[in-house]
């Protein structure tokens, strides 16, 4: 963008009117080439220290590792929130242990010193003579990226805790890292591995600051000019979103190894701020680049790890005190303005932290609307600046702008011209915006015409801005018309997103219409002739519902109008079902109606009245059979007299009493296992009688024959 | 000696370590495999997938195109869910793929799908095959210009509000959920006959599904049809939530009831509620306490089964009241609802039918939002025998005093016929 | 004299028996129709048992009748003794029957 002004003074300068509107042309072509199209970023605010205080919460008086109590001290500390916690006991104690016993892995010391640079708990009894010898030792047998990184680092952070450190072979580890680089703007991480990496760049340019800012003499400046074009040309490398903002990114390696590209952007700003730092004179990277981070950094808004919030807060204080360019945010604090409330057009210009930007002025360079393509509604508006608020602003109602979406551009021009080196601000920004206001609906008309020619058989006159309970009847020879208009404030046509007609059917059958406009009005006509098939010949009663609805309309609303109870013909023999419906999902699931077995009924019984008196009746033919044998004058004359046959006799009539009664004993009580086994008892018992009764009987009348 | 013993000894742990995982003992899923479209997503959905730790759940995050990426190794599945939140992949690395996916389903295990406005085709392949829709159109998403989230730096209108919930305290948890839940993405319709899939989040009448930037044509859902966050139960009890919008599981909006929607459901997902298992299915004739191996006609039973939920960490008791029991050949003969002691028992009495058969007891218990109970015992019964039937008959009196009669006559006549003159 | 005597009352006898025995049966089916053959098991028991000694009884008759050819050979006694052992079988099925 600075470039871009130089462009205009040229074509001041050129001062040809016959070459002006070609470089104007070429202006106006170039200057849409550097637009960028900003997504929403907001400066840092309260969201974000809300969310530094949940997210860095310490645990037993220490937040862990001191690599994590690092990140939360540094972040809480650029918030502003450095007070909220008092940890310095534990933590204090953990860094002197670790200070005190010089441990080889270079990584604890290094962010041991970086908490006490925080914290400054007490010292005195470290030997850092003896830490910086070790460190130097380190440094002078290191071979590997993260080894001159955390030696280096912590070199300089002694020196800065007061002590005299001296760098005794600067070129040579100058020279050492500066070995490491690739061509194309990377680092290696030693010089056995083949990968080169964005983030291995970060901490090589970081250590290289380090080590010119230790150096006791000049450092060859050819180097660093060298080391400059690396940085020129790791830019280059940079990647892009579709909306402006700039990253960097490796390529994916492995999970365990994995870098996001916030965490790989984070190092890369670290270094080479740091270095542009310790370098005189300023480093080659246009502003554009410096702001597309910046913007990464926004975007990503509050992030819900602790460490992502420490890069994302750390970077953006590295970009926000940088010597190259720092970089100002525009933001739009509302993009949705009502007409109706007569909203103001607000444009925020700020540092990333929300700090206060030098003295500029914004200005709207052109508003497009979103249908009309090409030629801009508005050109060159000043915003008035608020300086209570610090912030810009246009009364919209005074542009005469109607409702819809527009792409709005904004150029901020820096008032001193020193600034301008100083502050990256991006050129021609452009944002979509959104003016809505309430549309104005009349002429609301609902009709049942006769097929033909149009009369009328029933108009209905409809109040859209609330429901209407009209009935109306049809029959399939009519037609269905409804019309309306739509005003916007301003008074022209409005065309919204959303115009629909949905009639529904008592079974829940749905069917949708779109209702096109035509010159100033929305009509739309349903010949239910032609509609009978798509209706499925359902006849009955359906309910008509309007919604009207656009993103710009605040009076966006879904109407029912009433019902118009149809009268289509039969369905023939082939016609489609109409659609099923879902079933209730509720009713789908209830229990199910109890079911009792109905028991064969018994058989009918007689009462037990009749029963007994037939019981009575079977007896009659024994009592008859008693009596006709006394009447028969019967005896018992044959009776043996004699003892033995008599005995005999008896014997076998009791016998045989004997088996009667062992059935019905039988019946009343015993199986028939158990009656055959008494049975096999007294079965050869009454055999033996009854043969000696029957012998003797036999013999008595053959002597009685005899005689 | 012994070091031969001790490797396969350690190698009997590590599989009773592993059977810890997932059992029908313990059925909420312990392993978690996350795909992503890039690794941001941890960070940006921080506050869901800490929810998921602190239930206790082992995430792991993988890219969806990680060409390492495999579900099971040796036919031993590595995880016990997936949730895939990587809407615009075209295709899985690894040995991934939409049938491997589905046949993840298939064995039993859970599923959370997100799509978004970009969603490929892959997942919008997916979803189908499990019976949701979406729309085909790739551009459209769900507009809502009457229910929408009024915001300052929104204006399309693309971010609507949604309270129109499932009416299932299974599936959302007890807690009404009071504010609207901020939904912006694709929606999606689910077919009508299906038994399956339910709609547990849906669009308000005014809604459409449409893309802002083209004009109108007749969208193809809108109103109430769409669906925007539908569950689906398997008939192998495996629970599968379709979302339209990843943005739903974000950090990013705080007032609204999207954390409690996404908790409640999530745990739904898991088995941690609406997990029911039937166990101890007893029955006996009245008096007694052993289980015969065939019924009488006319006998009168008792049947009881215990059914206990299972709460995330432990089983409890389950309690309702429409729990049924059929006893059943064919069709159902007896229906009985089963009453509950509120301990997880549930029992009932009837008299089996005068049908004798082959019958079951077969208890179906589906309910809307808990798996489905589906048991069945048989028994046979037996008619009378012959010694079963009903003796000293009122009715049959007349025939038993004619048969004592002619006993009787005879008996005289013995007497009588022998010594007549 | 006697022996008409006896065999008169014999007959007698056995006429009386016969119809001592059909009585109950016609009463049964007479009942049966009224009532419907509920336990059709008791129904037949005692159907049988009167048909069934009625029919012994005419057997008996017929073996101990003098006049009868066939059977002139058989003494009366052993008649007697084949027909209190076919009414001690029949009614220990007529009672096994009865239910």
């Amino acid at each position: 963008m600075h470039s871009l002004f130089q462009f205009f003074r040229i074509i001041d300068l050129a001062g040809m009117s016959r070459y002006r509107w070609i470089l104007a042309l070429l202006a106006i072509f170039y200057s849409s080439l550097s637009i960028c199209t900003a997504s929403i970023v907001r400066p840092i605010s309260e969201s974000h220290r809300s969310a530094a205080l949940e997210l860095f919460v310490p645990v037993d008086e220490s937040f862990g590792s001191l690599e994590n109590t690092y990140e939360a001290l540094r972040t809480l500390e650029i918030l502003g929130l450095e007070k909220t916690y008092d940890i310095s006991r534990a933590t204090c104690k953990a860094v002197l242990e670790t200070l005190g016993s010089s441990p080889s892995i270079t990584k604890d010391l290094f962010y041991a010193l970086k908490v006490n640079g925080i914290l400054k708990c007490q010292i005195e009894a470290i030997n850092f003579e003896g830490i910086a010898s070790n460190m130097l030792a380190v440094l002078k047998n290191a071979n590997s990226l993260p080894d001159f990184y955390y030696s280096i680092g912590s070199l300089l952070l002694i020196k800065k805790h007061g002590f005299e450190v001296i760098l005794p072979d600067s070129d040579g580890a100058f020279h050492s890292i500066k070995a490491l680089s690739q061509s194309d703007g990377r680092w290696r991480y030693d010089s056995n591995g083949a990968e080169s990496s964005t983030y291995a760049a970060g901490m090589a340019l970081e250590a290289l600051a380090g080590i010119v800012f230790l150096a006791d003499s000049e450092v060859d400046q050819s180097m660093i000019g060298v080391v400059k074009n690396d940085i020129v040309k790791l830019f280059d490398i940079i990647k892009s979103y579709n909306d402006g903002t700039l990253y960097f990114n490796d390529k994916y390696v492995h999970s365990s190894d994995y870098k996001s590209p916030l965490e790989i952007s984070a190092a890369v700003v670290r270094g080479v701020t740091s270095f542009a730092e310790v370098s005189s004179g300023k480093l080659n990277i246009p502003g554009n680049k410096i702001l597309g981070l910046a913007k990464f950094f926004l975007s990503i808004g509050v992030p819900g790890s602790s460490k992502d919030l420490f890069h994302q807060i750390e970077s953006l204080s590295c970009l926000e005190n940088n010597r190259i360019y720092i970089p100002l945010v525009i933001s739009l604090p509302g993009t949705v303005l009502s007409l109706t409330s007569r909203d103001q057009l607000k444009v925020d210009v700020t540092t990333v932290f929300g700090a206060a930007a030098p003295p500029l002025s914004v200005k709207l360079v052109q508003a497009f609307n979103s249908n009309s393509e090409g030629k801009p509604i508005i050109e060159n508006q000043e915003l008035h600046f608020d300086k209570e608020n610090s912030i810009h602003y246009l009364d919209i109602a005074s542009l005469k702008m109607d409702v819809g979406k527009y792409k709005l551009i904004f150029e901020v021009s820096l008032h001193n011209l020193e600034d301008e080196s100083k502050y990256a601000t991006g050129g021609l920004t452009s944002f979509s915006a959104f003016f809505t206001g309430s549309i104005k609906i009349d002429k609301g008309e609902l009709a049942i015409l006769n097929s033909d020619g149009g009369s009328a058989e029933t108009i209905e006159k409809l109040d859209l801005s609330k429901d209407s309970f009209l009935s109306l009847s049809a029959n399939h020879l009519q037609k269905f018309r409804l019309s309306f208009q739509l005003t916007t404030p301003l008074g022209h046509t409005f065309k919204p997103h959303q115009v629909f007609l949905k009639l529904r059917h008592e079974t829940k059958v749905e069917h949708l219409f779109v209702i096109d406009s035509s010159a100033r009005q929305y009509k739309l006509i349903l010949d239910f002739l032609g509609l009978v098939e798509k209706f499925y010949y359902l006849s009955g009663k359906y309910d008509i519902e309007l919604t009207v609805g656009d993103a710009t309309m605040e009076n966006s609303f879904l109407r029912t109008l009433g019902f118009v109870e149809l009268d289509l013909p039969e369905p023939p023999e082939k016609a489609a079902q109409p659609p099923p419906q879902p079933a209730d999902p509720y009713l789908r699931y209830g229990p199910k109606q109890e079911i009792s077995h109905i028991f064969r009924a018994p058989e009918k019984r007689p009462p037990k009245e009749l029963s007994l008196a037939f019981l009575a009746l079977t007896f009659l033919p024994l009592i008859g059979f008693i009596i006709g044998l006394t009447k028969l004058g019967v005896n018992l004359k044959l009776f043996p007299s004699s003892p033995g046959p008599a005995a005999f006799s008896i014997l076998f009539h009791a016998g045989i009493a004997a088996v009667l009664l062992l059935y019905g004993l039988f019946w009343l009580k015993l199986d028939l296992f158990t009656a055959l086994k008494a049975l096999c008892f007294l079965g050869p018992f009454l055999v033996f009688v009854g043969h000696r009764t029957l012998s003797h009987l036999a013999s008595t009348s053959a002597k009685l024959k005899s005689s | 000696m012994a070091k031969m013993l001790f490797l396969p000894l350690l190698i009997l742990l590590l599989f009773l370590f592993e059977c810890e995982s997932f059992s029908a003992e313990n059925p909420t899923d312990r392993r978690l495999l996350v795909l992503v479209d890039d690794l941001a997503i941890r960070s940006s959905h921080s506050l869901y997938f800490k929810f998921l730790e602190s239930r206790g759940y082992v995430l792991e995050f993988r890219l969806a195109d990680d060409p390492k990426l495999a579900l099971q190794r040796y036919g031993h599945y590595l995880y016990d869910g997936l949730v895939i939140f990587s809407p615009s992949v075209q295709r899985f690395g690894g040995s991934l793929d939409q049938a491997a996916v589905l046949d993840f389903v298939d064995a039993g295990h859970d599923l959370i799908l997100a799509a978004d406005s970009y969603a490929s085709d892959l997942i919008r392949g997916i979803a189908s095959e499990c019976g949701v829709d979406f729309d085909e159109d790739p551009d459209a998403v769900v507009i809502d210009h009457v229910g929408y989230a009024v915001s300052e730096i929104d204006g399309e209108h693309t971010l609507i509000a949604a309270d129109d919930f499932i009416q299932s305290d299974v599936i959302l948890g007890e807690k009404k959920i009071e504010a609207p839940v901020l939904f912006r993405g694709i929606g999606h319709s689910v077919n009508p006959a299906s038994t399956l899939v339910l709609k547990v989040l849906s669009a308000s009448p005014s809604a459409y599904s449409a893309s802002p930037k083209t004009k109108l044509s007749t969208p193809s859902i809108t109103g109430s049809t769409i669906a925007l966050v539908s569950v689906v139960q398997a008939r192998n009890n495996a629970r599968m939530l379709i979302s339209g919008s990843l943005d739903l599981f974000s950090n990013r909006h705080e007032k609204s009831g999207n954390e409690q929607f996404v908790t409640e459901i999530s745990k739904w997902v898991f088995h941690e509620r609406g997990h029911l298992k039937a166990v101890n299915v007893t029955h006996h004739r009245v008096a007694e306490l052993a289980e015969p191996a065939m019924y009488r006609i006319n006998d009168d039973l008792e049947y009881s089964i215990e059914i206990y939920e299972w709460s995330g960490s432990s089983w409890k008791p389950y309690v309702a009241d429409d729990v049924q029991v059929q006893f059943y050949m064919m069709s159902p003969y007896v229906l009985k609802s089963l009453s509950t002691d509120l301990k997880g028992l549930y029992f009932t009495s009837f008299k089996v039918p005068d049908v004798y058969g082959v019958f079951q007891f077969k208890v179906e218990y589906q309910r809307l939002g808990y798996t489905s109970l589906s048991l069945s015992k048989q028994i046979p019964v037996r008619p009378f025998r012959h010694n079963e039937y009903e003796r000293f008959i009122p009715a049959a009196f007349p025939y038993y005093g004619a048969s004592f009669s002619t006993m009787a006559g005879f008996f005289i006549f013995t007497i009588v016929y022998l010594y007549n003159k | 004299m006697a022996k008409s005597t006896s065999s008169d009352v014999l007959t007698l006898i056995r006429s009386l028996r016969s119809a001592y025995a059909a009585t109950p049966t016609n009463l049964k089916v007479v009942y049966m129709g009224i009532v419907g053959s509920f336990p059709f098991n008791s129904f037949l028991s005692g159907v049988l048992s009167c048909v069934g000694t009625a029919v012994l009884a005419v057997c008996l008759r017929i073996q101990v009748n003098k006049e009868n050819k066939e059977f002139k050979d058989l003494p009366p006694e052993r008649a007697f003794a084949d027909f209190v052992l076919c009414n001690l079988v029949l009614h220990l099925v007529i009672m096994n029957f009865l239910g």
